[in-house]
């Protein structure tokens, strides 16, 4: 008896209905990362790639390091073989990976065939990472977290254009509901740790690493004077840092801090892509507190073109919060 | 319900997953003695973080089709590494200077470029790699394409010096008692490539 209760409290925690508004946030989201994260790259993308002699570390060197760790790894050298064998240069295939990398954003972002653009989004942006292993931060994990869960999630939802032209079966609401809280639960994961190594470190709780994160080159973009001027609310930012993120795994689940903590976490993102110039990382974890944590809304009351595709006459209603 | 059978099986997978690598970062970081804690732990840590990467079947054998499986998967979705963001403590940023000494003596001072900001957050990265590696031989390796692609530029210079140093950023109060942002020396190589330059990476 106990145990059929404790695996109906599990199946009821993990599988609670939801609807696909939280998907379609994170495939909008994650669209609009990769369309950024390609410009972003445009100048620089073949350069970053190249196998030989090139701007910066080989990608020889790095994909070389990669299969001796593990030959399964996606890597970009494997595109480049393929095109190989249909007389393209390395360089024109760099260049069309990186074509169809923004299209699957775009794709994404307007919800055209979203499987299949989920799914080569995911692996050439994987691949990008691994064979620019040296060259990454923790954007680019963040970036393949959300675009596999992206992958695997019950797409399309019902605001893609696929569920327009081809209508279907609507997704099942338990299984959409699992897949927000995987994103919820690795969030806090990513919090909680991040949070308690930050609280080991002194410099956290007097402004120190605050300054120090706001002063190193290349992240100084804010005028010394300024952060001077203001040096006597830099330890109450670092004790705040400290405090959202070890918090989060705990006051983003009551209704009552929710709203309040994901609105502190959004601000401290925010600020960071702001005053550090890390825009693409704090856009990241936007979507992905967006996504995971955002209070049920009606996206079509903001943006009024964008309307849920019909059903039997009449709009799905399951709106149950997570 | 099969089916949820399978999704709660893949979830205790990939949870236990993220949480184990997520531990063996904290403990590798708490072993290192970088934090408050007494140093008399670091020991423990050390041996925590050995129990993850047992966990985690990073000390089976590379060919391991376990390891080869499980590295897979983690590099796959994204959760290999930890998320210690610029923690416990916000490290020194490096910096890589190349001297171009040419056949008169004269010397030129360079930086490594790019053309775009965001590529500019990645050089960070790379520099930061190259700061962090144990293995002298790859830190050399990867000081030696950079400094082969500055001498593309100025083929006419007969060595390239790499010096590799980091910044030292004064806190508020050094900052107030005049003390200014130094640059401090860690590594040089002196790398020497064939003229005139062809297309072919660095020897």
């Amino acid at each position: 008896m106990a145990t059929v209760k404790f695996r109906e409290r599990i199946f009821g925690l993990l599988f609670m209905p939801d609807s696909d508004r939280w998907l379609a946030l994170l495939r909008f989201g994650l669209g609009l990362q990769i369309i950024f994260y390609c410009l972003s790259l445009r100048g620089d993308w073949n350069t970053l790639f190249a196998g030989e002699g090139n701007n910066f570390v080989s990608r020889d060197l790095t994909e070389a390091i990669l299969r001796i760790e593990n030959p399964l790894i996606p890597q970009i050298g494997w595109f480049v073989t393929l095109g190989s064998h249909v007389d393209l240069g390395e360089q024109a295939t760099l260049s069309i990976i990186w074509a169809l990398l923004f299209c699957a954003g775009c794709f994404l972002l307007l919800g055209l065939f979203c499987r299949s653009s989920a799914i080569i989004a995911w692996l050439l942006h994987l691949c990008a990472a691994k064979s620019g292993d040296f060259f990454t931060y923790g954007l680019d994990n963040l970036m393949t977290i959300g675009l596999f869960y992206l992958a695997i999630a019950p797409l399309p939802d019902r605001y893609a254009l696929d569920s327009k032209l081809w209508p279907a079966r609507r997704s099942d609401p338990a299984r959409l509901g699992f897949h927000r809280r995987v994103l919820q639960f690795h969030l806090c994961v990513i919090y909680l740790f991040s949070g308690i190594t930050k609280c080991l470190g002194a410099g956290w709780w007097n402004g120190e690493s605050i300054w120090r994160a706001l002063t190193r080159p290349p992240f100084n973009t804010i005028p010394l004077q300024f952060l001077v001027s203001w040096k006597g609310v830099l330890p109450l930012l670092g004790v705040a840092v400290c405090i959202m993120e070890t918090g989060y795994a705990v006051f983003i689940w009551p209704k009552k801090t929710r709203l309040i903590w994901l609105l502190c976490i959004l601000g401290m993102h925010i600020a960071i892509g702001l005053s550090m110039g890390l825009y693409l990382f704090s856009s990241i974890m936007v979507i992905l507190n967006v996504a995971a944590f955002a209070p049920q809304f009606r996206i079509e009351n903001w943006m009024p073109l964008v309307r849920p595709a019909r059903r039997n006459g009449r709009i799905d209603s399951s709106t149950r919060a997570a | 319900m099969r089916r949820r059978y399978f999704y709660l099986a893949w979830f205790l997978f990939h949870f236990v997953l993220v949480v184990t690598i997520s531990c063996q970062q904290t403990f590798s970081i708490l072993a290192q003695g970088y934090t408050d804690l007494p140093h008399s732990l670091n020991q423990y840590w050390r041996k925590a973080a050995e129990i993850t990467t047992v966990a985690l079947g990073q000390d089976l054998s590379l060919s391991s089709p376990v390891r080869k499986s499980l590295t897979a998967y983690l590099h796959g979705t994204g959760i290999e590494g930890g998320y210690g963001f610029f923690a416990p403590n916000v490290p020194s940023s490096y910096k890589l200077v190349f001297e171009l000494h040419h056949r008169d003596g004269h010397v030129e001072y360079e930086l490594p470029h790019v053309s775009g900001t965001a590529t500019g957050l990645r050089l960070t990265s790379l520099l930061d790699r190259i700061g962090r590696s144990q293995y002298e031989p790859l830190r050399e390796v990867m000081l030696k394409m950079l400094a082969y692609s500055a001498w593309q530029e100025h083929p006419e210079a007969i060595t390239v010096r790499a010096v590799f140093g980091y910044i030292d950023v004064p806190n508020v109060l050094e900052l107030n008692e005049g003390k200014k942002e130094s640059y401090n020396f860690l590594y040089a190589y002196d790398f020497t490539f064939p003229s005139p330059p062809t297309d072919s990476p660095p020897p």
